[in-house]
């Protein structure tokens, strides 16, 4: 790229923190230890991936019969406010680099935004799933039968009267095997909630680098920072492109 | 940056009295919230020997329980908790973290010729997260103990214990942030911060071998950290993904963790291999034999490693044709460590070999790693595994490696470069006694146990009254154990004592070659180094005749030597 | 070599800035792919034709990682950057996204478990190989 601001062009005015050379060397590191960390990220999820693919595949008829308690329609709404919130951190890396601050900031602001709508939709699916217990816990109820870890007890007074009272607000009808459903959940919570902590965590940093921008703050000589927020913020992205498909959209 | 390169080679020789990272600061603040590597490093070392310390007194425990048939003084779940405590400790807190944590983080910036690890930062934050997570599992084993043994498996730990497991695994799981962070330090630190002229194959093998640990660090540590949150979440949230009841299968916890525990153990023992390539170059006085042949087998352990994890699982009711598969697969891996012990052998062959303290341990180590290695053949193969698995065989192969490998090679380097450290020479022969006592020691405690697992003695029972004549090994491996448990209180006195009234050592004391000795002062300064070195030359450039021509020399006129060390005449004087 | 790759050693020098129109492309055709991947979903619920679909699940798995995928290499690519991106970049990234399927290994483990060479070995009531609980009624 051609013209520089010419604060750039004197070498003193990048802040070179005492371990690197220049900063070539310091932003490179930065690329470096960004993609290893990503790499244990992937592996991260990785894990999970792999866990949801044994069990789908050994249990494939009610998980299909179980998904249609997610709202795929929610689930969709949710990749497109990630989508946007993906496309404007590489926006806001475009403006870093061409140093233009203010539309970076603005970039950085929606995906703050997306952030935010994408737990707030998280919220709302969740709270739905709360109410009819189809969370996992010590008495989850589903299709009016009671499971607990040991064993399903099956319409015992007590589970009877919670299921009745449960079928009341039931609007989808539960199918599928109980046990294979709480299987199913358990992996949607652990994924998604995991999914969503990283979300959370990607709020802090954007709101921290935004600040950190609107302040001037010397640690921000260049779009390197902005860059590396956004590659996590891409990988957050890219988990969810895999979970959708796979928990909402099962095919039979 | 060019122009402020000049040769940091005669720019090394400074003067003694000059500040180094020690005597920088004093307060305790200074310590605590530095970010330099080499303080980071020696809070390591107190870390790691506090809780080597610790799993030591559990080891100790168990021995003594096994002098008897029916149990001497725990209770059969006392025992399960003091077992697990000295597997938990050991592995996570002493062998993972050791020598990368430990000599990695000091060494790794002085040996590439940088001022700092790339994320000094982040270096701090995971010695903290490492004592956090010590903290945890401290507290887990004090508010009732853990009794799953290291290996946690589900459901055992998932549904039927009542002890802490909780609180443990969040403390594992916090310690697996800690290796993550130094693995990515040290790979970012390996690919970029590297000195003018330190090309890849100029990097000394103990830099090689710790990248190719970080590898394993940042692939395997994220599966195992999630495995055990899984856990806790089903001890917490009853999500139940390992419970058979819900369709869920136990075996693929065992699956998960293995896929990090089996590269796990070459986290322990590469980084140990790069210290033994280090200390036999030096003091054979000879270049390493095959330097390629030893890099890219850390590269191809770190690859192959992962591709064996089934070997612990041959009876876990995987399947017939995985553990097939993953048998054949184990005998691979035992290639590339092959290839290192025929490169440290060829390094000694007409060497001129020096008997000090580090090399005593260095031949140590490849003596008991070849007998832990190939017994790993042995349980690697289905059909005799079906027999040795869950016995004391077992505890018998793994010590090998891991006490036999990775601690004897801590020892060693630790004596290496203790004189870098600290500036101060150790008493040279109560060290070669410690040396020789820890290796028969060593042999005493564990080589019973290869006989007693062959008997059948089953790993984890604290007793065996239906075979009483087993009793005669348990006794000898109890006499064996407290010979190294003396092995391992000595340098433990002799090293503190040489930081209180020790000899300040020369420069260079064993005269080895390598940024590290040579650019950079004894101990070294806050920032390393203070010109940029200049790589110009293969790293292991000894030459056999002249270097060691000159240090026998010195030593026979036991005049003040310039280049060698306090000789151990020297030493007995005082 | 840190060093080596560098043009002039000043910041920013190296970066290589993605056009806006690229991006927005990206945007475009990730958004399409999203479209798709539901409407393949659904089609088979929506229109009465296409319910034999409903059967079809290897294929309609297929469609579905197979969109996922190539979303996932959009975003790599491009958002992320990493086809503009230097060697070891690049290295990390690919390593990353082919090591984690090495997990998938014990895939066989769970395909095979019926499988027993030896005769008179396989799974039986009385095996532990079948691994549903009995359980009460
Ligand atoms: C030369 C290559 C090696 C081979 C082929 C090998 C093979 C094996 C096998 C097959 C087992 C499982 C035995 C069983 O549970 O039935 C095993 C256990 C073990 N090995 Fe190795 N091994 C090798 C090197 C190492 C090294 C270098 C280390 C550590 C530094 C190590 C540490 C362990 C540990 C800790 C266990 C026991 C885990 C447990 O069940 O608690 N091995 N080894
Ligand atoms: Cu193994």
């Amino acid at each position: 790229m051609g013209g520089h601001a010419p604060v750039t062009n004197d070498p003193d005015a990048d802040e070179v923190y005492f371990q690197y050379e220049d900063i070539d060397q310091q932003q490179e590191s930065y690329v470096v230890g960004m993609w290893a960390f990503l790499v244990t990220e992937v592996m991260f999820f990785g894990a999970l991936f792999l866990m949801y693919a044994i069990y789908r595949w050994k249990w494939h008829t009610d998980f299909y019969l179980v998904h249609k308690q997610l709202d795929w329609q929610l689930g969709g709404l949710n990749t497109f406010v990630l989508l946007i919130s993906s496309f404007c951190v590489a926006m806001a890396v475009h403006y870093a680099q061409l140093k233009k601050p203010k539309q970076q900031l603005i970039c950085l602001g929606i995906t703050l935004a997306c952030a935010f709508g994408f737990l707030g939709i998280k919220t709302i699916e969740y709270s739905s799933k709360f109410e009819h217990n189809l969370f996992p816990n010590h008495s989850f109820v589903y299709a009016d039968h009671k499971v607990t870890s040991y064993g399903m007890e099956k319409k015992d007074v007590t589970g009877r009267a919670a299921g009745v009272e449960h079928a009341k607000k039931v609007k989808k009808p539960q199918e599928g095997d109980p046990n294979r459903a709480r299987l199913f959940l358990s992996l949607y919570f652990a994924m998604t909630g995991l999914h969503g902590l990283h979300v959370v965590i990607g709020i802090l940093v954007i709101g921290t680098l935004m600040i950190m921008i609107a302040r001037k703050s010397p640690l921000i000589t260049d779009y390197v920072p902005t860059e590396m927020i956004g590659l996590y913020w891409h990988f957050v992205d890219l988990v969810w492109i895999f979970l959708y498909p796979l928990f909402y959209l099962i095919p039979k | 940056m060019s122009a402020t390169v000049i040769d940091g080679i005669q720019e090394a020789q400074q003067e003694p009295t000059q500040k180094n990272y020690l005597n920088a600061d004093h307060t305790i603040a200074s310590w605590l919230l530095t970010v330099d590597h080499k303080r980071i490093a020696i809070m390591y070392l107190i870390g790691v020997t506090f809780f080597f310390f610790l799993g030591s007194i559990a080891a100790a425990m168990i021995r003594v329980e096994l002098t008897s048939p029916n149990g001497l003084f725990l209770t059969s779940e006392t025992y399960n908790k003091t077992f697990t405590a000295h597997g938990v400790l050991m592995i996570f807190f002493f062998l993972i973290p050791a020598i990368p944590a430990v000599m990695g983080n000091f060494l790794l910036p002085l040996m590439i010729g940088a001022r700092d690890l790339a994320f000094p930062k982040l270096n701090l934050l995971s010695w903290y997260l490492y004592m956090i997570s010590g903290g945890f599992v401290l507290a887990a084993m004090i508010l009732g103990g853990i009794d799953a043994g290291w290996t946690f498996y589900t459901p055992l730990s998932s549904i039927y214990s009542n002890t802490q497991i909780t609180l443990a695994l969040v403390g594992l799981f916090i310690s697996g942030f800690s290796s993550i962070a130094t693995g990515v330090n040290f790979i970012a630190s390996i690919h970029k911060m590297r000195a003018p002229g330190m090309t890849w194959f100029r990097l000394p093998l103990y830099v090689w071998s710790h990248y190719a640990t970080s590898i394993i660090i940042i692939l395997g540590t994220p599966v195992v950290a999630i495995t055990l949150l899984l856990v806790v979440f089903e001890r917490v949230f009853a999500i139940g993904v390992f419970s058979p009841e819900l369709g869920g299968d136990p075996v693929l916890f065992q699956h998960m963790f293995w896929f990090y525990s089996h590269p796990a153990v070459y986290i322990m023992v590469l980084p140990a291999m790069g210290i033994i390539s280090e200390v036999i170059s030096c003091f054979s006085r000879r270049r390493v034999f095959g330097y390629e042949f030893i890099a890219f087998s850390s590269i191809a352990i770190a690859g192959l490693g992962f591709l064996v994890w089934g070997h612990h699982m041959f009876i876990s009711s995987q399947s017939v044709l995985q553990g097939v598969i993953f048998s054949l697969l184990s005998f691979l891996v035992a290639i590339p460590s092959a290839i290192k012990i025929f490169n440290w052998s060829l390094t000694m062959y007409k060497g001129s070999i020096h008997l000090r303290t580090p090399m005593l341990y260095a031949l140590g180590f490849i003596g008991l790693f070849v007998i832990g290695g190939l017994t790993g053949l042995f349980l690697a193969s289905v059909d005799t595994d079906v027999h040795l698995t869950g016995t004391y065989f077992i505890v018998a192969h793994f010590h090998y490696v891991m006490v036999g490998g990775t601690l004897l090679a801590f020892l060693a380097g630790i004596h290496f470069w203790w004189p870098k450290f600290f500036g101060v020479m150790y008493n040279e022969f109560w060290g070669k006694v410690s040396a020789v006592i820890v290796f028969l020691g060593f042999n005493f405690t564990f080589f019973p146990q290869f006989i007693l697992g062959y008997l059948g003695m089953p790993r984890r029972y604290h007793m065996y009254y239906f075979a009483q004549e087993w009793q005669i090994y348990h006794v000898a491996s109890t006499i064996g154990s407290g010979i190294l448990g003396i092995g391992l209180i000595l340098p433990a006195c002799y090293l503190t004592a040489s930081l209180i009234r020790g000899k300040k050592c020369s420069h260079n004391p064993w005269g080895a070659k390598g940024l590290e000795w040579e650019a950079a002062a004894t101990p070294p300064v806050t920032e390393n180094f203070t010109v940029m070195p200049i790589v110009r030359e293969d790293p292991y450039d000894y030459d056999a005749i002249a270097d060691s021509a000159l240090y026998e020399e010195e030593r026979k006129k036991g005049k003040k030597p310039a280049l060698v060390g306090a000789t151990d005449d020297e030493e007995k004087k005082d | 070599m840190a060093h080596e790759s560098h043009s002039s050693g000043h910041s920013g020098g190296h970066a290589h800035v993605i056009p806006q129109s690229k991006l927005i492309a990206t945007m475009g055709a990730l958004t399409g792919l999203m479209l798709l991947t539901i409407f393949a979903a659904q089609v088979p619920y929506w229109f009465p034709a296409f319910a034999w679909l409903k059967d079809q699940h290897l294929l309609m798995n297929l469609i579905a990682i197979g969109i996922a995928f190539w979303k996932a290499w959009l975003v790599v690519s491009i958002f992320m950057g990493v086809k503009f991106a230097t060697k070891l970049t690049r290295l990390f990234a690919i390593g990353g996204f082919v090591w984690f399927t090495l997990m998938f290994i014990t895939m066989i483990d769970y395909f095979t478990r019926p499988w027993e060479p030896v005769k008179g070995w396989e799974a039986g009531n009385s095996s532990a190989l079948p691994r549903n609980v009995a359980r009460p009624e």
